[in-house]
């Protein structure tokens, strides 16, 4: 008991402070994703009213029919999931090779190489997509999986390694020492105990490819031309620019879009943090 | 840094009774190694990093267009004509509003959430942490139509708010007032973007040795001189870092402006990147496209090389 008790009722003020304050931040932090989710549930006569209703009274499911029934949405969450996934592991398999031969070793060139990777990771999407539109489209590789797959993984790539790199360095290399004085190889070491050992890492690193190659909107914009081949951030940014927007359906698009990347980044956070907070800046 | 790096000395610590065939055998089979695993990264920088910059570069110089037609070299025309042209300054002045007030803006928000975050005993601290970052993966696009249908002047939430306030005309949206709408996206991209300064700083400030603060609070300190005085100078070399990074981040960030306001009303949110996208795809004019982005790239090269030394200053990685 603190026997300074007049302090009591200015702490007791200040936890209620910030507790109303972490509500505020709660509330602003939720509303677009809440509004979108909420938006996506109202009937047509619910959705058009003003001033509107928070939670949907009468909440249905017909925009989503409405949506999915139109075979171009299904086509393009096809074509987004094909070339995520696509995308996530030519990522994974050359980045995990890639960030272990820079975690691990020390040689001449390797400093040079990771400021490159440091680099690349800086250089925004905006700056290549004119010569990668070229190259892509003179390759005849407009409005194919490759096409955008080899876009997302220019973008992706650079990201990923870094993260890699950061749960490499956290393996204790003392472990390699013994098995390489019990003579085994660096195929050995790496197959059997590094890959191993960064599972998790590897794995939370994939699924933050597969959120941004979901997420990425420019380069698939641009990449694309045919309407079966769009993703669904390119259909669905179709979808708003037009001036008659069917606001119901796409409500039920985004929301479908969003929940699923929610899901994904919830159940990795704790490896994609510990991977941030480790490896890009420390100061 | 968290580790000892022993690999100078692995060489050594192998045992000393294995005969010089056998380690020179080892040596060379490593070599091998590091070259199948460090090669696609090699590859990956040059064919898709350098090799599109420098044909890039190339491009400024042509009167490349986006289809047909062998470009052919003209000089400087491009950059000539990019700086007489009337739009090019507005432009890069709402660039620059719309990097300097993002980027400001989610830095003071990330580091006052990564304060709240990082309280001691905090309940639901995971939790909490976990939810105030996902607006760092929600996609812009979804964002893009959030904001679209709360600022639409007949039904959005927004928009109909600030008409029943007297601010705006009756079944106006924000979006199609100049005056709002760099306002608006420039506060979208907030809400989207200061996930990442909250994760850092709050990194940052686990970083942080909780006995100074014990002695400053032995020495009468209050949290606001605590704050200045410990916590703001141990976050100087995350703050420039971050901010270099959000900088060039934010210059270049194309998909939000344009999926809400498309550059407009009337080229107020237009900044350099949908000036890049205009000129390429909807003008064709590849060439001056090139031009544009070379600019903008020179524009941030001295950040990012700031960025990358400060970096290599700082990271375990490059030790």
């Amino acid at each position: 008991m603190d026997t300074r008790t007049r302090v009591i009722g200015p702490r007791l003020f200040s936890r209620l402070g910030f507790w109303l304050l972490v509500l505020a931040v709660l509330a602003v932090v939720s509303f677009p994703l809440v509004w979108m989710a909420a938006s996506s549930l109202k009937p047509s006569e619910e959705l058009f009213k003003t001033p509107p209703s928070v939670l949907p009274n009468a909440p249905t499911l017909t925009w989503y029919v409405e949506a999915f029934r139109d075979s171009a949405a299904l086509r393009y969450s096809l074509n987004s999931l094909v070339i995520a996934t696509a995308t996530t592991l030519i990522c994974v398999v050359l980045g995990t090779l890639g960030a272990y031969g820079l975690a691990r070793f020390e040689y001449r060139g390797r400093k040079p190489i990771i400021v490159g990777v440091l680099l690349a990771y800086c250089i925004p999407p905006i700056m290549l997509m004119t010569p990668l539109y070229r190259l892509i489209s003179g390759a005849g590789l407009n409005s194919t999986y490759v096409g955008v797959i080899v876009g997302h993984f220019t973008i992706t790539f650079p990201f990923c390694l870094w993260l890699l790199i950061s749960f490499f360095e956290k393996i204790p290399k003392e472990i390699e020492e013994s098995a390489s004085v019990d003579g085994a190889s660096i195929f050995t070491i790496f197959f059997r105990i590094d890959l191993p050992l960064c599972m998790p890492g590897i794995l939370s690193a994939g699924i933050m490819v597969f959120i941004l190659s979901w997420n990425e909107y420019l380069l698939a914009s641009v990449l694309v031309s045919s309407d079966t081949m769009k993703t669904l951030t390119v259909g669905l940014a179709n979808y708003i620019s037009s001036t008659e927007i069917n606001w119901g359906v796409v409500m039920a698009i985004g929301t479908a879009t969003t929940i699923p990347i929610i899901v994904l980044f919830t159940a990795v956070q704790k490896y994609f943090v510990e991977g941030l907070t480790a490896g890009s800046v420390k100061g | 840094m968290r580790y000892p790096n022993p690999s100078a000395t692995t060489r050594a610590t192998l045992p000393a009774t294995r005969d010089e065939t056998d380690n020179r055998e080892r040596r060379r089979r490593r070599e091998l190694g590091l070259v199948l695993f460090v090669a696609p990264t090699v590859v990956f920088l040059v064919v898709f990093v350098l090799y599109p910059l420098l044909y890039n570069l190339w491009l400024s110089l042509t009167n490349a267009r986006l289809l047909g037609t062998t470009p052919e070299f003209v000089g400087l025309e491009n950059y000539l004509r990019l700086f007489t042209s009337s739009t090019f300054s507005r432009y890069l002045w709402n660039t620059v509003v719309w990097t300097v007030v993002s980027v400001a803006l989610q830095m003071v928000v990330g580091l006052g959430l990564a304060l709240l975050i990082n309280r001691k005993n905090l309940a639901f601290g995971t939790a909490l942490r976990t939810f105030l970052l996902i607006p760092y993966v929600v996609p812009a696009v979804a964002l893009a139509l959030v904001t679209k249908w709360v600022m639409n002047g007949d039904y959005g939430i927004v928009a109909t708010g600030l008409q029943a306030m007297g601010l705006i005309d009756h079944r106006q949206s924000p979006l199609a007032l100049p005056a709002y709408a760099m306002a608006v996206v420039i506060l979208v991209n907030v809400w989207r973007s200061y996930p990442f300064p909250m994760l850092i700083y709050w990194a940052a400030l686990k970083g942080i040795d909780a006995e100074l603060y014990e002695a400053a609070s032995v020495d009468g300190a209050g949290w606001w001189k605590s704050f200045w005085y410990i916590t703001l100078p141990a976050l100087k070399n995350t703050t420039i870092v971050l901010l270099v990074l959000r900088i060039v981040w934010t210059a270049t960030y194309f998909d939000l402006i344009w999926m809400i306001t498309g550059g407009g009303p009337a080229g107020s949110t237009t900044h350099l990147p949908i000036m890049i996208y205009q000129a390429s795809f909807g003008t064709f004019q590849t060439g001056y496209a090139a031009a544009i982005s070379v600019i903008l790239g020179l524009i941030l090269v001295a950040g990012v090389v700031f960025y990358v030394r400060q970096s290599l200053a700082t990271n375990n990685t490059t030790r």
